[in-house]
């Protein structure tokens, strides 16, 4: 849908979640774990869904990616409804995603099969990947025979190759350590920069929100919902440099405060 | 005296000096042998192994009190085997056993992967198929066989039929368990790939559960071999279980604990076999 954007351009907006609400039937009571959320992501934007655990942002984005149904409400892709899953948003996990008997060539291809691509095209496909994630000298490596960083840029490599609308990205850093973290957001956000990939990604982690972020809506918990929408002030272009703006400090105390 | 800095590298020789034997020791001292799952030096396998099986061997010969027992030496068991080897009996009765194994066992598997794959995979399935197979797998299989041979006649085809009977309860729950570990995130991952249920099944549930489906079939093969027995006991022309049975009646101790070493040397080759198959065609799950 095309709408006018508050600076006065057009934009497009990609994803749109309207009123969702998701309900978890117990034993002793319901569990409201999702209250009623709106927010959209425009085409081309990177947005994160900040969150502690237990708020809902991965079940949020589970109803996005079409894994699970939502109680009520309904979530659009370019207008068009989500009922299930699909290759349209393509969605990277936390871990133990990718296929252990295949290597990082046919991981990457898995998508291009289902969808029918021909093998000249596949392989043009897996080759461009294999380049823009700079894994060439692993293609024919197996998943265990990989570092933790490596194995999530296969499956952001795997979630990108059937060049899907939005990628949903479920806390794809949780699981490395430190250092292996900061290397692959600053390797996320230049296949962003590069790539115009519309973005949409759940993390807990107040700094990689920031960092990687135009627009950040944090969720509170129970129920979950949205506490608040924060417009980033950097620009796409932004590198580590960032991390030093007071602006990035203050917008990280604001955040600490909002997520309490 | 002056404080100076402390020199970047330390003298060889210092390096090099014994421990102070005179120090405290603190902590325990580990096992060499008996630590709780540590290893052992591998000369300590292959000779703790050897000396297991002199063992065996020697218990055997002390019993057989050099022939005048009713056990019998290892070397009379050896002729009586190389006797039913020379005169052909030994690879009728093997044909015979192995081949009802082999197609009960088949059948077994076959209905393991198909069932057991079907109910890890779909709560439907399995809340169709969990309250018969809870009660039938209860009922001993060789208790089935007077039915069998009733129902199905004297030939091969009961005997067969035990074994599937016997085994694929097992097969399919064990199977069942199997496909029930893939990880929710690949199947998730599967999904949002586009990829339907039939490719899911097939290009991610199947091969995931491959390596875990030999081990089952090893594991179970164990429970064929004995429901053959049961079958052989009860009449049948020939097979190994049916010759060991035979034996009695004319006290041929000799023959029976020859045909014994072969259910066990069977056991250790298929065995050993089936782990190199999970080892070749599962590359990615060697440990």
């Amino acid at each position: 849908m095309v709408k006018i954007s508050p600076t006065g351009t057009l934009v497009d907006e990609k994803l749109a979640v309207r009123g969702v609400t998701k309900v978890f039937t117990g034993r002793k009571a319901d569990v409201t774990a999702l209250d009623d959320v709106d927010l959209h992501v425009d085409s081309g934007e990177l947005v994160c869904l900040l969150g502690a655990s237990g708020c809902g942002k991965s079940t949020l984005l589970s109803i996005i990616g079409g894994l699970e149904v939502a109680t009520a409400g309904e979530v659009y892709v370019d207008d068009e409804r989500v009922v299930g899953p699909g290759a349209d948003r393509g969605m990277v996990f936390q871990a133990y995603s990718l296929f252990p008997w295949q290597t990082v060539t046919q991981n990457i291809a898995f998508g291009l099969e289902v969808a029918g691509w021909d093998k000249a095209r596949r392989r043009a496909r897996v080759d461009e990947l294999l380049g823009i994630m700079g894994l060439r000298d692993f293609a024919d490596a197996l998943p265990k025979e990989l570092s933790g960083g490596m194995r999530q840029r296969v499956a952001i490599a795997r979630a990108l190759a059937p060049e899907p609308d939005v990628l949903l990205l479920d806390e794809p850093f949780g699981a490395l350590d430190a250092q292996t973290k900061r290397h692959m957001q600053d390797f996320l956000l230049s296949l962003w920069q590069r790539t115009g990939t519309t973005i949409l990604m759940v993390t807990h982690d107040i700094e990689e929100a920031i960092y990687l972020s135009q627009r950040i809506y944090v969720l509170a918990a129970r129920p979950g919902r949205v506490a608040a929408e924060v417009h980033v002030p950097f620009g796409s272009t932004r590198g580590p440099a960032v991390k030093r703006d007071p602006r990035f400090l203050d917008l990280r105390d604001e955040l600490g405060d909002l997520l309490g | 005296m002056e404080p100076v800095a402390a020199p970047l590298a330390v003298e060889p020789t210092a390096r090099r000096s014994p421990p102070d034997p005179a120090a405290p020791t603190r902590g325990r001292r580990p096992s060499r042998l008996l630590g709780i799952r540590s290893t052992i030096p591998a000369t300590w396998r292959i000779a703790l192994g050897l000396v297991g099986v002199a063992v065996v061997f020697a218990i055997w010969i002390w019993g057989a009190g050099g022939g005048s027992a009713t056990i019998p030496t290892p070397l009379a068991s050896w002729k009586a085997f190389t006797s039913m080897v020379s005169d052909g009996s030994f690879q009728t009765d093997l044909w015979a056993s192995a081949q009802r194994v082999a197609i009960g066992y088949a059948i077994s598997m076959a209905i393991g992967v198909a069932l057991g794959i079907a109910i890890g995979s779909f709560a439907s399935v399995e809340a169709f198929f969990e309250p018969q197979i809870g009660f039938l797998r209860y009922i001993p299989a060789p208790a089935l066989l007077p039915l069998f041979l009733l129902l199905l006649g004297f030939d091969e085809t009961p005997k067969i039929w035990l074994i599937v009977v016997g085994t694929v309860f097992y097969n399919v729950l064990m199977i069942a368990d199997v496909a029930r570990n893939v990880p929710r995130e690949m199947l998730n991952a599967s999904y949002t790939l586009g990829a339907g249920r039939r490719t899911i099944l097939r290009r991610v549930i199947l091969p995931h559960s491959l390596p875990g489906i030999i081990d089952v079939a090893r594991i179970n093969l164990a429970a064929a071999w004995s429901m053959l027995v049961v079958a052989e006991l009860l009449g049948a022309k020939a097979g190994l279980a049916y010759t060991i049975n035979l034996s009695q009646r004319f006290r041929a101790v000799d023959v029976m604990f020859a045909l014994l070493i072969v259910f066990g040397v069977i056991g250790i080759v298929s065995d050993v076999l089936l782990r190199r198959l999970r080892w070749l065609v599962s590359p990615w799950a060697r440990s």
